[in-house]
């Protein structure tokens, strides 16, 4: 089967990376007949702020001219093909998110071997979901720009997401650096 | 001289040594010493990686107050070196940890400071500077 497409959009927080993989989203639709959107959610709210901005996301998607359907998968987002299908843009939100999901959510230490087999389940799941969707827009956070801490557990994380973006990137038709509001191609043609 | 920097984790090494074959490759990440002094330079392009974790241990080492001028001295150190011959190159990477949030602790806003700092001085003297995401350059110089 063919693979569908890869738009990846990362930015810092607040940085407005979220919205514009909606507008990416549906500018995809608009101009590809037939196809529909799905939200697929990596996170949780964790507390009442985080409730408000996913409810103000969600009320933006509900204005938009085409409708979005949507799903929560903090893992194994694999299991999310049977509500879609090769018609669909799916847009996934966040992989930061879904990387903390995968890393710490089973007690097992973190030795290499555990970071390679997450970092190759979740390349796995990504190339599954493009297997079975239209277009996928992957959504990820500035997380690298900051002094390394020594807490292994962060460093462990951090080495494995700057694995995860430069593939991404490496697999992606366009990838985008949203600053303040303001995407910036990095890859790929209009 | 070329100075490249970017986020860690960002495929810095990786890009380097793709585009610069057969170099000297001195690392902070391995401990090596920073060569302060160019006699130690056996091949022509020489690589100096980690730059920001030299300037860390000369904060953890001193108070900070010559740290800057004591680098400005170093690069020309190599810059001298590399211009007494064509086809000599040093290449400088550096990450880029300057976009967090302040660091509680002073000894790292030191740290972050004075590394902004030199990364600013290393621009100035490269004739070369890209920075790295994901994988890809960006040339600012």
């Amino acid at each position: 089967m063919e693979k569908a497409p890869v738009y990846f959009i990362t930015g810092g927080v607040r940085s407005g990376k979220s919205t514009f993989a909606e507008k990416t989203a549906q500018e995809l639709a608009r101009t590809n007949s037939g196809t529909l959107l799905y939200y697929l959610a990596c996170g949780r709210a964790q507390d009442e702020e985080m409730q408000k901005r996913i409810e103000l996301h969600r009320q933006s998607r509900q204005n938009s001219v085409i409708p979005w359907q949507s799903g929560e998968f903090p893992r194994n987002i694999d299991n999310s093909i049977p509500l879609y299908n090769k018609q669909t843009i799916v847009l996934l939100d966040c992989l930061t998110t879904w990387l903390d999901n995968e890393l710490f959510s089973l007690d097992s230490e973190l030795s290499e071997q555990h970071l390679q087999n997450v970092f190759e389940e979740m390349m796995g799941n990504i190339e599954t979901v493009r297997m079975h969707c239209f277009s996928l827009i992957v959504v990820s956070n500035e997380v690298l720009h900051e002094p390394l801490p020594s807490s292994e557990i962060v460093q462990a994380y951090q080495k494995t997401i700057g694995r995860l973006h430069q593939e991404l990137v490496a697999r992606s038709n366009q990838a985008y650096l949203v600053e303040s509001g303001i995407p910036l191609m990095m890859k790929g043609s209009k | 001289m070329h100075f490249v920097t970017g986020g860690a984790y960002n495929g810095k090494r990786k890009w380097v040594r793709e585009l610069h074959k057969q170099t000297q490759w001195v690392s902070a990440y391995h401990n090596h010493p920073l060569p302060v002094r160019s006699n130690d330079f056996v091949e022509k392009k020489i690589v100096l990686e980690g730059i920001e974790m030299w300037i860390k241990n000369d904060v953890e080492s001193s108070d900070g107050s010559n740290i800057r001028a004591n680098w400005r001295t170093y690069v020309q150190t190599w810059y001298n070196w590399e211009q007494k011959q064509e086809d000599r190159t040093i290449i400088m990477i550096g990450t880029d940890i300057s976009k967090g949030i302040v660091p509680v602790n002073k000894q790292d806003r030191i740290w972050r400071d004075i590394t902004g700092w030199v990364y600013q001085d290393l621009s100035v003297i490269s004739n070369h500077v890209d920075v790295i995401w994901y994988g890809l350059n960006q040339q600012l110089k």
